[in-house]
Parts: C-alpha cells; sequence; structure tokens
C-alpha cells in the first residue's frame, strides 16, 4: 500500500518536474534563442544562409533522382506487369556472359510452340525479333524505326492498344502477307492527315499494306514504343534477321503466379531445349523487374555520388553553424556567467545554444527546402528529367536542416556550459 | 526556559557557518593558497563586511559563499545544507534560491529590460509568466524603480543599473544578499544612495554579505570581517576593524 503511495506519489513528482523543465528549459531557450537570433539579422542571415544551400542541394538532388526512378517505374510498366521474357540471354548481361549466351542455341518457333502446348499459367506466347529499317510514304521517310516481328498473340502480351483498323491474324503470318501495323508516332508523322490503314508505306523498300495503328504506349530508357513497325515474323524473317534467335514474350494469367509460371517455363524450356541435365539453363526467363534492379546497379553510384556532394555542402553549413555559435558563446561569456550565477543549470544553458542553432539551421532548412524542391521544379520544366516532391520531403528538408544545427551546436552548447561561472563572470 | 535548552529559534539563526574553509588553486604548476583555514558564522539578519586588500583571498571567500566555487577542504553550511557536497546541479539550485548576487559591475543583460533583468532568476525557478511579472514589479517597487520598468540597461544610470540588480537579488527572496563591491563603479554620493538602500534592507532584516576593500564602507556595518594572506586576522563591530587597519597602513607609508 504504502509502496503504490509512494510510487504515485514519485510519479507525480516527476510529471511536475518533466513539466516545469519543459516550460523552463525548452519555452524559455527558445524565446533566449530567437532574441539573439535577432539581435545579430546579419550574422544570423548568412548563417541560415549556409545552411539553406546545403539543403537545397540535397534536396534538389534527391528530387531529381527521385523524379528518374519514378520515371523508369513508369517506363518498366509499359512492358507489361504480367509479362515474362524468354531470350538466350539475361537482361543486362556483359562481358563473359554476353559472349557466353551468343553462343547458345538459338530460341526457334518449334521451342515456342512447346511451351504454348504446355504452360499452363500462360494466356499467351508471342514470338519477337527486332530490327531497325526507313520507313517511307509519299517521299517521306522515317530513319531508324524498330521493325518487330511477332504473331497475332503480341497484342495481348504487349501494353498495345488497337487504335484503328486490325492486329495481326494467324494467316498474315503464316502466309507471309506484306502487312504492317503502325505504332502512333509512325502513324502520325506519315500520316498527319489522312487514314493510313489501307495504305502502302515503303521498308527499305519493299512494299507493305497497312492494316492497323496502335494507341500511344511511351518509352522504355532509350527505346520507343511508338517509333515502331509490327509486322508478321515469316514476313520479316523474309527481309531481315534470318538467323536471329527468337524472344518469347509470355503472358502469365495473375501476378500471383509469376515465380509458379517461372519454374514451369524453366522445365518446359530445358526439355524442348533438350539442356542436359548436368548443364545449368541455356537460356533467360526475364521479368520487367530485373531491369530494375540494373538501373539501380548502374545509377545507384551515381546517386551516392552526387547526394555525398548534397550531404558535404550541408556540412560545410553545419560548420559555419558551428563557428557562429563559438563566437556567440565567447560573446556572451559573461551573460553565461550571469545566468549561471541567478540558478541556470549546466543543460540549461546547453539546451539554449543547441535551440540558437536548431533554430538557425531549422530555418535554414525551410528555405532550402523552398529553394531545393524550385529547383527540382525547374529542372522537371526545362529538362526531359522528371523531378518528383513528395510532401515527406519537405518534412525532411526542414528536420534534416534542424538536425545539422543540433549536431554542430553540441560542441559550442557543452563549451558555454561547461564555463566556470566566476571566470565568465569576470570576462571582459 | 529555567532548563537553559537552546529553543529551536536558537539553532536555525545560524544562516553561514565555515568551518575550516581552504581553497587552493594551481596556477601554472605553483599552489596558490587563496583561503587557508577560515571558519566563521553569520545569524540570520546580519549585516557582515567582509573587507580586505585585493589578493587577500576575499574574492575567493564570496565565490565560495556564493557557491560559485566549492572548497578545497574544509565545511560550509547555508542555512542549514551542508553545500561542500553538492553536485552542480543542486548547487545551481542553491543559488538560485538561497543567494541574491549584486555584483560591481551590475552584470544586467543588455538586451533585457529591467522588468526582464528582474525576472531572469524567476525563469529558473519555473515560474509562470504572469506570477514572475508581478513580483518582478514588487521587486523593482522596493528599490523605487517602478517608473523604469522598461528602460534597458544602457537607458539607466549607473546607480539605476545597481538598484536593477539588487531588485533581481531581492526578487527570490534569498536568505542571504552578497554584494561584491556593490558601489565600486558609482560616484561617491550614488555610491552612498546604495549604502542607505543596504541599511533599509538590514533593517527590514535581510542578512547581508558586503565584500570590500574600503574601510570606510566596512565602518557602517554592524560587523566587519578582515582577511588578509587567506586568513581572517579580525572579526568584530563594523567601525572598530574598520580602524585597525589604519595603524598597519601607516606604517607602510
Amino acid at each position: 500500500m504504502i509502496r503504490v503511495v509512494f510510487f504515485f506519489k514519485s510519479v507525480r513528482v516527476s510529471l511536475r518536474e518533466l513539466w516545469v523543465m519543459l516550460r523552463v528549459e525548452v519555452y524559455e531557450g527558445a524565446r533566449i534563442a530567437l532574441r539573439s537570433l535577432g539581435a545579430n539579422r546579419l550574422r544570423t542571415l548568412l548563417t541560415t544562409g549556409g545552411i539553406a544551400i546545403g539543403v537545397a542541394t540535397l534536396l534538389a538532388i534527391v528530387g531529381i533522382i527521385q523524379g528518374l526512378n519514378a520515371s523508369f517505374e513508369r517506363q518498366l510498366a509499359t512492358m507489361g506487369t504480367t509479362s515474362l521474357y524468354i531470350s538466350k540471354r539475361k537482361f543486362g548481361a556483359t562481358g563473359d556472359d554476353w559472349q557466353e549466351a551468343r553462343i547458345r542455341k538459338d530460341i526457334d518457333r518449334a521451342q515456342m510452340e512447346v511451351v504454348k502446348n504446355e504452360c499452363t499459367y500462360c494466356t499467351a506466347v508471342a514470338p519477337n525479333i527486332w530490327y531497325q529499317a526507313d520507313v517511307s510514304f509519299l517521299g517521306n521517310t522515317i530513319n531508324g524505326v524498330q521493325l518487330i516481328g511477332t504473331t497475332e498473340e503480341y497484342i495481348d502480351v504487349a501494353s498495345y492498344k488497337m487504335a484503328r483498323g486490325r492486329f495481326l491474324n494467324y494467316s498474315d503470318d503464316a502466309d507471309q502477307k506484306h502487312v504492317v501495323v503502325l505504332a502512333a508516332d509512325i502513324a502520325e508523322s506519315l500520316f498527319p492527315s489522312s487514314d493510313p490503314v489501307g495504305a502502302t508505306v515503303r521498308i527499305d523498300d519493299h512494299p507493305f499494306r497497312v492494316i492497323g495503328t496502335l494507341e500511344r504506349r511511351g518509352k522504355m530508357l532509350d527505346a520507343n514504343w511508338d517509333k515502331a513497325v509490327v509486322m508478321p515474323l515469316r514476313t520479316m524473317r523474309a527481309y531481315w534477321g534470318v538467323f536471329r534467335s527468337l524472344t518469347l514474350i509470355v503472358g502469365v494469367d495473375t501476378a500471383d503466379n509469376m515465380d509458379l509460371a517461372v519454374d514451369q517455363l524453366t522445365g518446359i524450356m530445358r526439355r524442348a531445349r533438350k539442356t542436359p541435365a548436368d548443364r545449368p539453363d541455356d537460356f533467360a526467363i526475364n521479368r520487367p523487374e530485373q531491369l530494375l534492379d540494373l538501373y539501380e546497379k548502374l545509377t545507384g553510384g551515381l546517386y551516392m555520388v552526387i547526394t555525398g556532394i548534397g550531404l558535404i555542402t550541408l556540412i560545410v553549413g553545419g560548420i559555419g553553424i558551428m563557428n557562429i555559435m563559438l563566437v556567440s558563446v565567447r560573446e556572451r561569456t559573461r551573460e553565461i556567467g550571469v545566468r549561471r550565477a541567478l540558478g541556470a543549470r549546466k543543460r540549461t544553458i546547453v539546451l539554449q545554444f543547441l535551440m540558437e542553432a536548431a533554430a538557425v539551421s531549422g530555418v535554414g532548412g525551410a528555405i532550402g527546402t523552398a529553394v531545393g524542391l524550385s529547383a527540382a521544379k525547374i529542372v522537371s520544366l526545362i529538362t526531359p528529367l522528371a523531378a518528383t516532391v513528395q510532401v515527406g520531403t519537405i518534412f525532411f528538408g526542414v528536420g534534416f536542416g534542424a538536425v545539422v544545427g543540433l549536431v554542430f551546436g553540441i560542441w559550442p552548447a557543452a563549451r558555454a556550459a561547461n564555463l566556470d561561472p566566476v571566470e565568465a563572470l569576470r570576462y571582459e | 526556559m529555567d532548563h537553559g535548552v537552546p529553543g529551536p529559534e536558537r539553532r536555525t539563526a545560524v544562516l553561514i557557518s565555515l568551518e575550516g574553509i581552504t581553497r587552493h588553486f594551481v596556477v601554472g604548476g605553483e599552489t596558490v593558497r587563496a583561503l587557508q583555514g577560515v571558519s566563521f558564522s553569520v545569524e540570520k539578519g546580519e549585516w557582515v563586511a567582509i573587507v580586505g586588500q585585493s589578493g587577500s583571498g576575499k574574492s575567493t571567500l564570496m565565490n565560495v559563499l556564493g557557491c560559485l566555487d566549492t572548497p578545497t577542504a574544509g565545511r560550509y553550511s547555508l542555512n542549514g545544507q551542508d553545500v561542500q557536497t553538492l553536485d552542480d546541479d543542486a548547487l545551481a539550485q542553491i543559488r538560485n534560491k538561497e543567494i541574491g548576487f549584486i555584483f560591481q559591475t551590475f552584470q544586467l543583460l543588455p538586451r533585457e529590460t529591467a522588468l526582464s533583468n528582474v525576472e531572469l532568476p524567476l525563469v529558473y525557478r519555473g515560474m509562470r509568466p504572469k506570477e514572475r511579472r508581478e513580483r518582478a514589479r514588487r521587486a523593482l517597487d522596493q528599490v523605487q524603480l517602478s517608473n523604469r520598468t522598461h528602460h534597458r540597461p544602457n537607458e539607466l544610470s549607473g546607480g539605476q543599473r545597481q538598484r536593477v540588480a539588487i531588485a533581481r537579488a531581492l526578487v527570490t527572496e534569498p536568505s542571504l544578499l552578497l554584494a561584491d563591491e556593490p558601489t565600486g563603479n558609482l560616484d561617491s554620493a550614488t555610491g552612498e544612495e546604495i549604502m542607505r538602500l543596504f541599511a533599509q534592507l538590514h533593517q527590514a532584516g535581510h542578512t547581508i554579505c558586503l565584500v570590500t576593500h574600503e574601510p570606510k564602507l566596512a565602518a557602517r556595518c554592524p560587523r566587519a570581517i578582515r582577511i588578509s594572506d587567506g586568513k581572517i586576522v579580525a572579526d568584530g563591530p563594523g567601525p572598530q576593524v574598520a580602524l585597525e587597519q589604519q595603524p598597519l597602513s601607516r606604517v607602510g607609508s
């Protein structure tokens, strides 16, 4: 009973002490800090500027990086979220891996048929080969157009939608018909005012009849899906890339079944290619997300370097704060002595100076946030880099500024608190 | 009464009790013995001058009395508390509650108004703004400065500044007023004014320790303690201790 009473009593006392501490040390500390900042406006402004530049640099960099990542993820979605890409080599293969993949057995239509017949998770399987060619109509020529050779199932696995006309059908491929489907950029450039369906375009001087056009799909890295022409695989083989291995684009029924589908397809492909049991897979089943890993591998180092530069700028600002705080402590040595004589504890003095530092750098952080976000916005307006700004970033900017102030303010604040009151009172 | 047992009021009447206080400093490898076994006690309501030449140890003694400095050895009890065992936070609290400092150079915060300066010790006590403003006003009333509450130190005369400082010392209702050469930076007329204020405060029951090098000021205190080379050399009625000086200083001249 006594213990309980004692317990409650002690809790009540400490809560009250906490409240008094909050009021005296935090509130008064903040008041004193703001006053002293107001008294040295120019100095405060310059120090604030240092932090603002650091935070602005960092935020602009972070904003641009986030923008790039977001735009890459959007691009990735143009490959289809439930699509698998079966090909001879892994996405992003380089060096020896690439060399090794070159000599692997090609993926052919026979293997594709096996996949089609045996894969239970697959909704569609489309072969793909690519080539670059020039496309012209009535004297207008577009150079370097992506030719895509495929079959009727491609429309189900690619993120294309029909705009006009029809897509390829079975007989287009079986009979090697000279028909093409134009992607949006090609259709608009060659037929600015007329209907392309039914017209005949020339691809590397071979005539092809346009049977349909596609809606916009977007870009993927340097590949523009909308600057493309789709034609039957067999027709394309007749003119371009006879010996090329196929890439099979496989649509999986649901995103949840992606792992199961990969397992099943691995088995199917090994059987279809007669891969010996003691050999590793001589093909790769790629997912679009792998490109994300690759992208992160490629850009991660660069991001670290530029983020590091931003951080260094911020540290320079922090050193500015430390410098100014040391000056402030020296200037106010006597004031510190007076406060100590009148009953201020060491921690009260520490808090007072810490809050001064945090206030300067917090305001710097706020200004820096505004400047940095504007810079990111301007970059996104005048360059193709899309900078995104998240609300969290704003709190991050202000908070980060304040933390820099606290970190770099600790030493000066501790120096202030550890002054001998007798010496401090005598200081001239 | 007949039994001769001292009542509780007798025991609590002692405010300051120093026993064998020594304070040594090490300066450049040499030990300076600023205080060498100082013992005395002061009762509540006393007005004591601590008088001595510069270098006599009186400033060190004042710092010890004010809990700004801790003695190397000895026992110091202030208002029933053994001070030498306390940590830094507790000493800050003692300074806040028990001691009102009055300095030769006033030591007011230049950017704050008279009222804010007087409020300052109450801030560290955790008092609410309304209450401490009220008390600060009353303290400024006590030193006849109620018409100067919103002036900053540079808008006040020396005497007015010192009176603000005295109000700041009084506002916490401390058990001891510790004044270090309070008239040292004032002209003689203003100094006289401040001394009269001290006399009034003494009349009102305040305990005052006045640290000075001037025998003239010591002579006006009911009791004076003369300190020389870190030791007490005289302790008695103010005028008497102050006069003892005269033959000694004549020997030198």
